[in-house]
């Protein structure tokens, strides 16, 4: 099993009023799956993600990655996780400004300590592979919407996580290069990457093969099928 | 956990990236390292400027002559100075003291110069001016450390023949006889002839000391043809005496006083028509007035330097509230809190190190040109330099810490979300 959210509740505090954004969700993948979670907005399927991604913290519960318990883990062991087994695909992209594609590929190596010779030559396979081979030394804003998902894919793959996180990835997206972005997934995970997106358009959600439906904090259903 | 230990990115490449961020912003950075430029640059110019003044003052001291003691009127009566720099007033010691002093320390007194002075008339052909006249003992060109570099100062044998013999300041032989060789030509002070017999090398025009402007004739002389008559025995303005070992000056100086009083009959100090000034307390009274002077325009520039610091604060704190996202995705892409404390605290370091250096070249040329425009040559104290650059390393750092430690602690998802 990659990962299991045992009972996690988070509640978000503002002031003297609580706001419960999960209400007691369990939740097992196994390695190799290929999920998404969809709910309306608020329905806290962002949180669930933010949780899976070890950018928060429940409130309650126990989230386990890869065998290991990780609530009480310090924030440095948090960054490492996030650094080696977690790789995120934001809506917004998130690519850092001022550095070019190949830069942008390069951080996560080089937080992982990764020799400058060894990133370059590992960032520019990236990019290749996300065919962006020629534009590598653009900068975010000389990239299209769909030029500058690849790079964060590319990004998100440097240090070969098992497990890869998508939030709406194709929000930002014309539908063509929606449908480019979701295929790269899926060649991603027929590789043996778990891929975990999550979206509120149905037809992002049928690329995959599990559908998790979150409703007001609470997962309401939960569809395994065969991938067609 | 094993894995945790690993070494995140190397300081070359910490630095690089806080380049890249300072780059971003030229003219903001700029401005944020004017702060740490201007402070740095007023601490070394000022130090400089005070050091070459210290410098200066000491030279002029030291060029009266070395373990100098003064005997010249009370306290009360002194000009500035203390008596040894300049001996004008009115004329109190008896000449008797000269020669009771000359007997009584010969051991430890390696020369005496009793010193009449007034300002007369000179005149050689056409050209004549006032300048000072000063009747003294041969003694005073080793005591006053003025040995004629044309020529030689008058003799004992001069003296006890009251001969008209002049020794000239450079400036005064300059202004008398241009080029010419002023060696045996003849002068007239207040209508007397006398013959130039030697020329004082140039002492600079700079300086209440300076004997570019004097003309030394035997003190015989100079009581008999140019000093008012008076009635009573013979008495001058000051007598500069050699001490022989600069350890026992002090000393020297509290034994001639209780001489001196007991010859004047006086036993409260109180009531001492004299006093004896000693060089080393002139020359340290001076250089602590200008310690003093240094220390505290030293410290209003490092205030400007602290003020610096905290512009670089500001700059960072305004800097990590619009970098919140960058954070962010840093953060979920492995960034350890302490990678970004690292990332942070490097943009103000390399400020604070470019900003020094900029200060430190910039307060060289500031020290030269405010020296030029008060005519002290600025001493360059490493030192001084050393410590400004790093209290201005000390202070963006210092004051780096919190924006940093904020932005190490940003909460990944607010990060992530903050639009």
């Amino acid at each position: 099993m990659l990962l299991a959210l045992k009972g996690i509740r988070k509640v978000y505090r503002m002031g003297d009023v609580a706001f419960p954004a999960l209400k007691g969700v369990d939740l097992e993948v196994e390695e190799g799956e290929m999920l998404a979670i969809m709910g309306p907005s608020g329905s806290g399927k962002s949180t669930l993600l933010h949780i899976l991604g070890l950018l928060d913290r429940p409130t309650e519960g126990e989230y386990v990655l890869m065998n290991r318990p990780t609530s009480r883990l310090a924030e440095d062991e948090r960054a490492f996780l996030r650094n080696r087994f977690i790789g995120f695909v934001f809506q917004a992209f998130f690519l850092l400004p001022r550095l070019s594609a190949l830069e942008n590929v390069e951080v996560p190596l080089a937080y992982a300590g990764v020799p400058p010779g060894t990133r370059r030559r590992r960032a520019l396979e990236l990019l290749e592979r996300v065919g962006l081979l020629e534009k590598a030394n653009n900068l975010p804003n000389q990239l299209s919407g769909g030029q500058r998902q690849r790079v964060a894919i590319a990004r998100a793959l440097a240090l070969n996580p098992p497990l890869l996180l998508a939030d709406e990835p194709t929000g930002a997206l014309d539908t063509r290069t929606g449908e480019e972005v979701l295929a790269l997934f899926q060649a991603l995970n027929r590789e043996g990457t778990t891929v975990v997106i999550v979206t509120h358009e149905p037809h992002v959600a049928e690329k995959t093969n599990r559908i998790v439906r979150v409703l007001d904090g609470e997962i309401v259903a939960d569809e395994r099928r065969r991938h067609g | 956990m094993a894995e945790e230990k690993r070494i995140g990115l190397s300081l070359a490449e910490t630095l690089r990236i806080a380049w890249k961020a300072i780059a971003a912003n030229p003219l903001r950075s700029a401005l944020t390292a004017l702060g740490v430029i201007i402070g740095v640059a007023a601490v070394v110019a000022l130090t400089m400027v005070g050091q070459g003044t210290t410098r200066n003052v000491t030279q002029l001291l030291e060029g009266l002559g070395t373990n100098l003691l003064t005997v010249g009127p009370a306290q009360g009566n002194r000009g500035p100075g203390g008596g040894l720099v300049r001996a004008g007033g009115p004329e109190t010691i008896p000449l008797s003291d000269a020669y009771a002093i000359q007997e009584a320390f010969a051991e430890e007194v390696v020369g005496v110069a009793p010193v009449a002075q007034g300002r007369f008339q000179i005149r050689s052909g056409s050209t004549n001016f006032q300048a000072t006249v000063v009747g003294t003992w041969p003694d005073f060109a080793k005591v006053r450390n003025a040995e004629p570099e044309k020529g030689s100062f008058f003799t004992w044998d001069d003296v006890t023949a009251k001969r008209r013999v002049a020794v000239l300041g450079y400036g005064v032989a300059e202004d008398l006889f241009g080029t010419d060789d002023p060696l045996g030509q003849r002068i007239r002070i207040n209508g007397i002839p006398f013959t130039v017999v030697g020329v004082l090398p140039d002492k600079g025009d700079q300086g209440f000391v300076s004997t570019n402007y004097q003309v030394f004739v035997p003190l015989s002389t100079y009581l008999q043809r140019l000093a008012r008559p008076e009635a009573g025995e013979a008495k001058v303005n000051t007598i500069y005496l050699q001490g022989a070992s600069r350890d026992r000056l002090k000393d020297l100086q509290e034994r001639l006083t209780r001489f001196l009083a007991e010859r004047h009959g006086l036993t409260d100090p109180n009531d001492y028509d004299f006093s004896v000034a000693n060089q080393q307390d002139a020359l340290e009274s001076v250089n602590a007035t200008t310690r003093t002077l240094t220390l505290f325009l030293g410290g209003v520039a490092a205030i400007s330097l602290l003020v610096g610091g905290i512009g670089i604060m500001n700059i960072m704190l305004v800097s990590v509230t619009e970098r919140t996202r960058e954070i962010g995705v840093r953060k979920a892409l492995g960034a350890r809190p302490r990678d970004i404390l690292a990332q942070f605290l490097a943009e103000s370091v390399v400020l604070s190190v470019g900003g020094g250096t900029l200060g430190v070249v910039l307060g060289l040329g500031l020290a030269g040109a405010v020296g030029r425009a008060l005519t002290v040559t600025p001493v360059f104290s490493p030192g001084s330099a050393v410590v400004a650059f790093f209290f201005a390393v000390l202070v963006g750092i210092f004051f780096d810490l919190y924006p940093a430690w904020r932005a190490a602690r940003l909460d990944p998802v607010e990060a992530l979300r903050y639009e």
